[in-house]
């Protein structure tokens, strides 16, 4: 099979919520900034970066989590010669390599337009990026893990978004402690302490490598796939 | 009436033994105790819990609901489109059963199915404070609450998560379900409009407000009715018992709208 035509089938593959997902959360992420009454730019500036950081990480999460069990035959892919887990590795790197693409867009007008420096703890626009990429790949991270396990999209993208909403929800006491700041997804927009933000994207780098490592040595042992699917 | 009891029944026993529904709710109370911890502690600690016993177990009624429904949502949104994906839905629709008795018992069925590790652990917990807080009127407040925030507020849940999968990808509603739970339950409305506050609010408000008498647990925060300057204010009348029956009443209208459009998509589908 030429790479092109592989490729392609792929794309088709990992669905629409990987296409539309990432587009639609920067269109509600703008729309929320729009709605936004309080004067001033940095509140503007904190949400245009929060739908980076918060919406766009958020879609990639629970389209990597419902990965694993769509296909409808999957005894015929563990028997071609290319493993399963390099063919969901391939999906995930489609989703993943969308979402980049759509949020370096997003990142690269907020830049040009001078809005990224309107808020205070943007850190700058390379180092900045890890706004979006941490969080991004720690929630796809937990949620290829998590489907790996439960074998059950619907389980693991529902872990998916109450991790987010959790993380939401109980900001401050979230980070009470430095374990909860280290692995707090939005330190940029609702980060307690500053000097933590370099520590915390890279715990969650090393944290979605762990999960994604983890869910690569649960997909190999392939009885596990065909063995009473969780639909 | 047959037909919705084995359909309810059927997929009652099918989603009750899926380990997902059991597993994903534990994991997210675990996550619970961890972060947002020091409200369950404070629960069991003479000098910081509330006073009042109801207050105590309304307060722990918004936690594990407002907290556990999204698992809820995003565990019930393939149960619809599911029987088309597996390709069952033609045998089940040459069957005599009525589809609408099917989508009921459905409904009912995997909706309870899939809240019993909700009343699990809002039950465990609370029977736990009437305990140790010697307090027994606390397990009566707590089926009240149950039944006036729970299971309206689930039942409005489960009828979207069924029904707007027909015209989205059922992760895609696991995202837009989250953001909307987070807009419309939490956000505060003088930050952008919302429907916080107002009588369409599954969390609860008005219930909480009117019925329950509920303030926040140190009783500064109201859940329901205006706020000065706010878009939608003319959804946030001042809450009254009869406005909090009226809202419970407007989210199970628009549960069966929801399931009753599902249903009309299906059948226009397969013509």
């Amino acid at each position: 099979m030429r790479p092109l035509t592989l490729w392609r089938y792929e794309i088709r593959r990992t669905g629409w919520t990987a296409l539309l997902g990432p587009p639609i959360a920067v269109a509600l992420g703008i729309a929320a900034a729009l709605a936004n009454p309080q004067p001033g730019d940095t509140t503007t500036a904190r949400i245009l970066l929060g739908a980076l950081e918060m919406a766009i990480p958020l879609a990639a999460g629970v389209s990597c989590a419902s990965l694993i069990g769509r296909d409808p035959a999957v005894e015929i892919q563990l028997t071609s010669p290319t493993a399963y887990r390099v063919t969901l590795v391939r999906r995930m790197a489609v989703t993943l390599g969308w979402t980049a693409a759509v949020a370096m867009l997003m990142a690269g007008v907020l830049i040009v337009t001078g809005w990224w420096d309107r808020w205070p703890a943007s850190h700058g626009p390379v180092a900045g990026q890890l706004t979006w990429l941490a969080p991004t790949l720690g929630l796809s991270g937990l949620g290829f893990a998590a489907g790996a396990v439960l074998r059950s999209p619907g389980g693991a993208g529902a872990l998916v978004t109450s991790v987010w909403a959790i993380q939401q929800f109980f900001a401050g006491s979230a980070q009470e402690n430095l374990p909860g700041r280290l692995l707090y997804l939005f330190a940029t927009t609702r980060g307690a302490v500053p000097g933590d933000w370099t520590a915390n994207r890279l715990t969650l780098l090393g944290a979605a490598a762990v999960l994604i490592a983890l869910a690569l040595v649960v997909v190999g042992r392939s009885e596990r796939l065909i063995d009473g699917e969780d639909e | 009436m047959t037909v919705f009891g084995a359909s309810l029944r059927y997929e009652f026993h099918m989603q009750v033994r899926k380990r997902s529904v059991w597993i994903v709710p534990a994991l997210i109370l675990v996550l619970f105790v961890l972060i947002g911890g020091s409200l369950l502690r404070d629960l069991f600690d003479p000098r910081e819990r509330a006073a009042d016993p109801r207050t105590a177990v309304v307060a722990l009624a918004v936690q594990i609901f407002g907290l556990l429904a999204i698992g809820f949502g995003g565990l019930l949104a393939d149960r619809f489109v599911r029987d088309d994906r597996l390709r069952v839905a033609p045998i089940l629709d040459a069957t005599p059963a009525s589809p609408g008795a099917r989508l009921l018992g459905k409904y009912l069925g995997t909706g309870a199915a899939t809240a019993i590790p909700i009343a699990v652990a809002y039950f465990g917990f609370a029977t736990a404070y009437a305990v140790d807080a010697g307090a027994p009127a606390a397990l009566g407040w707590a089926l009240a609450a149950f039944a006036a925030v729970f299971v309206p507020g689930l039942l409005f849940v489960a009828a979207f998560a069924l029904a707007v999968p027909m015209v989205m990808p059922a992760p895609l509603f696991r995202v837009l379900f989250v953001g909307y739970w987070l807009w419309g339950n939490v956000v505060s409305p003088d930050i952008m409009p919302t429907l916080a506050r107002t009588l369409i609010h599954p969390l609860g408000g008005y219930p909480l407000a009117a019925l329950f008498d509920f303030h926040g647990i140190d009783g500064q925060d109201t859940w329901a009715g205006p706020i000065p300057g706010a878009t939608l204010n003319f959804l946030r009348p001042d809450p009254t018992p009869a406005l909090a029956w009226l809202s419970i009443a407007l989210l199970l209208i628009l549960a069966a709208a929801a399931l009753a459009g599902g249903q009309a998509l299906r059948a226009r589908r397969l013509r």
